[in-house]
């Protein structure tokens, strides 16, 4: 609706001065010298975006951290540790060949470069994502990650460097490789803690939150960073030894057979792992189907 | 229950482990692997808690409790159930575990949205040992009135990297009642001319037997000779008695505008916050003064507290005021109608209401005044609320503000005393201005 600036009879055509003043609530939205609604006078409807509605908020927190502090310093500093071993590491099991890089160019040397670029990139991410404690950038740097291990690789897994002879020992070569899964999902976690300690952080010197016995609680923390990933390597070399305790099972009933499954390519290869995968989830599953977690937990909650 | 970061974790794991056996690369598989095992570990034996970590907050519960938050409970107790605006409550929160096992949990005590803490925390991460109790002691400031309700007690506990939680209500409820703020009157000038004979007799402003000094006048034959005062006499030369003012109890009638045109203006300045507060103040003045006070307010109903004297009177006004909301729009002339049979003629009426959206305003209040009635208007500009919330333009607010200055200009005209009431003003002082003082 356009206005003369300054020209107010609009207001009064048709209005009988001497009544009631007219509901403002309306006028808000009409009566200015622009003739422009004003801005106050529409309500603001946020409709989140296709990203955040994927990720249940919005990338990037509209909380401001706070200057980092100890807890969260320490942590920065073991993300930063693990991220150069991992990066090392993914160079080590991922090489070029079978890479994307390497179909298209059909390259080896060009392969290698991409290839590194790709992992120095990831690592180059994650420390400015860790340091800036920026969502977006470890989002790349994880997306990095996953993208340098996407190979189409033989069963066997294949070194890029070799200096230590790990790839003559298949038991090595497993261990490597559990250790880069370890290290991968260590990285995950202590990013996304770094982020988490910085809102509890800040909320906690924002008032928003009260925290009783704080070291306890960080001390919790503490030791899962170091028995989950433990465990978590434990079973994930049991389930990667299944060439070897597979074997060792059958010969209880019959040596040969074991003899042939140990020399069986396929149990040492991707299928083989996702044999072990199966049996540890199934029985695994199996527990859950039980609700074994649940009667564990009453039986711990209300014992004496 | 999953949180957002388990379930992505989750399903990498799975594009990760079928894409590795497309693949055949089994660094893919063996990350997946990872990923499941540490899932698997923390839904087995994650009882214990952290923070915000699934990026859900406490109140977004949906209702899933699990066994480790069973032996948990929690008692509430206030300080006071009764305040008035920009009061305090303290509140005493008493969390208890049950259970054999200590757990580290997360907190949230529900406080309604309008209320500040001011003290203290309502959202607390705790380690609460087997079979203990904690007291969390917070203050809330309550700076609008109404009732309101404190609770639920959210609860979570979480597994330390944040990947399941699990999650309760207890629902344990505190209510209590937040009086509109009073302010002080020494004196409103309002008074009624009739009198109206009760014990406990207040003066009324007419002269007659009483106590309280009125006027002086000339002296005439009949009156007696106590009255004279002879200071008078003899500056003036001329017998002068005292007149006193005549003691009576007054009827007040308080009519509060709660339409929904009352709230508008930002939520803790609006002619109906203004308009309580006064009616809160003026109620407790009068029944200091021992009248007999009414209140009626209108809304989408005609809601009346009868007239009565004394402190209880007091608490009922204020519960009502308490409780008024801004909806409806009854016209005042409805609300004129309905009780003009009732009440005393010659009883002081006050109008409370910002004159908006009414267009028989002029009427009902003209009404008032062709029986006699003593009225008042104080009326809260939601113009300036609106003008210094920059909500309306310079343009506009010169109109409406013209307009207004129209209405009551006639209204004055009708004889009835009427003050428009600007944000920063005193109730006393618009109360003078309404009366011409």
């Amino acid at each position: 609706m356009a206005m003369k600036s300054g020209d107010t009879a609009h207001l009064y055509d048709g209005k009988t001065v001497r009544s009631a003043a007219p509901s403002r609530k309306k006028l808000a939205g009409t009566a200015s010298s622009t003739g422009e609604i004003p801005k106050d006078a529409i309500p603001t409807v946020e409709i989140p975006t296709f990203i955040e509605s994927l990720l249940g908020g919005p990338l990037v927190p509209k909380m401001k951290f706070l200057p980092a502090d100890k807890m969260v310093q320490n942590l920065q500093l073991g993300c930063y540790g693990v991220l150069i071993a991992l990066g090392i590491l993914t160079y080590i099991v991922t090489p070029a060949v079978g890479t994307l890089w390497f179909a298209i160019t059909g390259s080896m040397a060009a392969a290698n470069i991409l290839q590194l670029m790709v992992v120095v990139g990831a690592v180059g991410t994650g420390f400015w994502g860790t340091m800036s404690r920026d969502a977006r950038f470890m989002l790349t740097s994880y997306v990095l990650f996953i993208v340098s291990v996407m190979r189409f690789a033989s069963s066997k897994v294949s070194l890029s460097q070799d200096l230590f002879g790990f790839g003559d020992s298949q038991f090595m070569l497993t261990v490597l490789v559990v250790i880069y899964a370890v290290l991968l999902v260590m990285y995950f976690e202590l990013s996304n803690g770094v982020l988490r300690f910085s809102m509890l952080d800040t909320s906690i010197r924002t008032r928003e939150v009260y925290v009783m016995n704080v070291k306890k609680i960080i001390g919790k923390y503490h030791r899962s960073l170091v028995i989950n990933p433990i465990i978590a390597g434990s079973l994930a070399m049991l389930v990667l030894s299944v060439n070897t305790i597979l074997p060792a099972f059958v010969s209880l009933f019959s040596e040969q057979t074991a003899l042939r499954m140990e020399e069986s390519v396929e149990l040492i290869s991707v299928y083989g792992v996702a044999l072990g995968t199966l049996f540890v989830f199934l029985i695994v599953g199996g527990l859950f189907a039980l609700d074994l977690p649940t009667h564990l937990q009453s039986w711990r909650e209300n014992k004496d | 229950m999953w949180s957002r970061k388990s379930a992505m974790l989750g399903s990498l794991a799975v594009a990760m482990y079928l894409l590795g056996l497309t693949l055949r690369n089994s660094q893919l598989v063996t990350i997946a692997v990872v990923i499941f095992v540490f899932l698997t570990w923390a839904a087995l034996f994650g009882s214990h808690a952290d923070v915000s970590a699934s990026g859900r907050r406490a109140e977004e519960w949906s209702g899933e409790e699990g066994v480790s938050l069973s032996n948990v409970s929690a008692m509430r107790k206030l300080s006071s159930a009764r305040i008035f605006e920009d009061g305090d409550v303290g509140v005493t929160l008493r969390m208890q575990n049950h259970s054999a096992l200590g757990k580290i949990l997360e907190v949230k005590d529900r406080v309604p949205e309008v209320m500040r803490i001011k003290d203290g925390a309502n959202y607390i991460l705790m380690e609460l040992g087997p079979r203990r109790e904690t007291f969390i002691e917070y203050t809330v400031e309550c700076p609008l009135r109404g009732f309101y309700s404190l609770g639920p007690v959210a609860v979570r506990v979480q597994d330390p990297f944040g990947l399941f939680h699990k999650e309760k209500e207890l629902h344990v409820y505190n209510d209590f009642l937040v009086f509109p703020k009073m302010e002080d009157l020494k004196e409103t000038f309002v008074k009624s001319r009739v009198p109206k004979i009760f014990t406990g007799a207040v003066n009324i402003r007419q002269p007659g037997p009483g106590s309280e000094f009125y006027s002086l006048r000339e002296y005439f034959e009949g009156d007696s000779f106590r009255s004279i005062n002879w200071s008078a006499y003899a500056r003036s030369g001329k017998l002068m008695v005292n007149e006193r003012e005549r003691d009576a109890v007054s009827d007040i009638i308080l009519i509060v505008d709660s339409r929904a045109v009352s709230e508008t203006g930002p939520v803790s300045r609006n002619a109906l916050v203004y308009s309580t507060r006064a009616a809160a103040s003026l109620a407790k003045y009068f029944l200091g003064r021992r009248d007999s006070v009414g209140l009626i307010t209108y809304s989408d109903e005609v809601v009346s507290v009868d007239r009565d004297t004394g402190k209880k009177q007091l608490y009922v006004i204020l519960t009502k005021l308490a409780g008024a909301m801004a909806k409806g729009n009854i016209p005042l002339q409805v609300v004129v109608n309905r009780i003009l049979p009732h009440i005393n003629k010659g009883s002081p009426i006050i109008v409370l209401s910002n004159l908006e959206d009414d267009p028989t305003i002029v009427s009902a209040l003209r009404d008032f005044r062709a029986r006699d009635f003593d009225v008042t208007v104080l009326s809260p500009s939601s113009l300036e609320f609106e003008f210094d919330a920059k909500r309306l333009d310079r343009t506009g607010y010169e109109v409406l503000k013209t307009e207004r200055d129209v209405l009551i200009s006639e209204l004055r005209g009708l004889g009835v005393n009427i003050m428009d009431w600007e944000p920063d003003m005193l109730l006393s002082t618009a109360l003078a201005g309404a009366r011409g003082f």
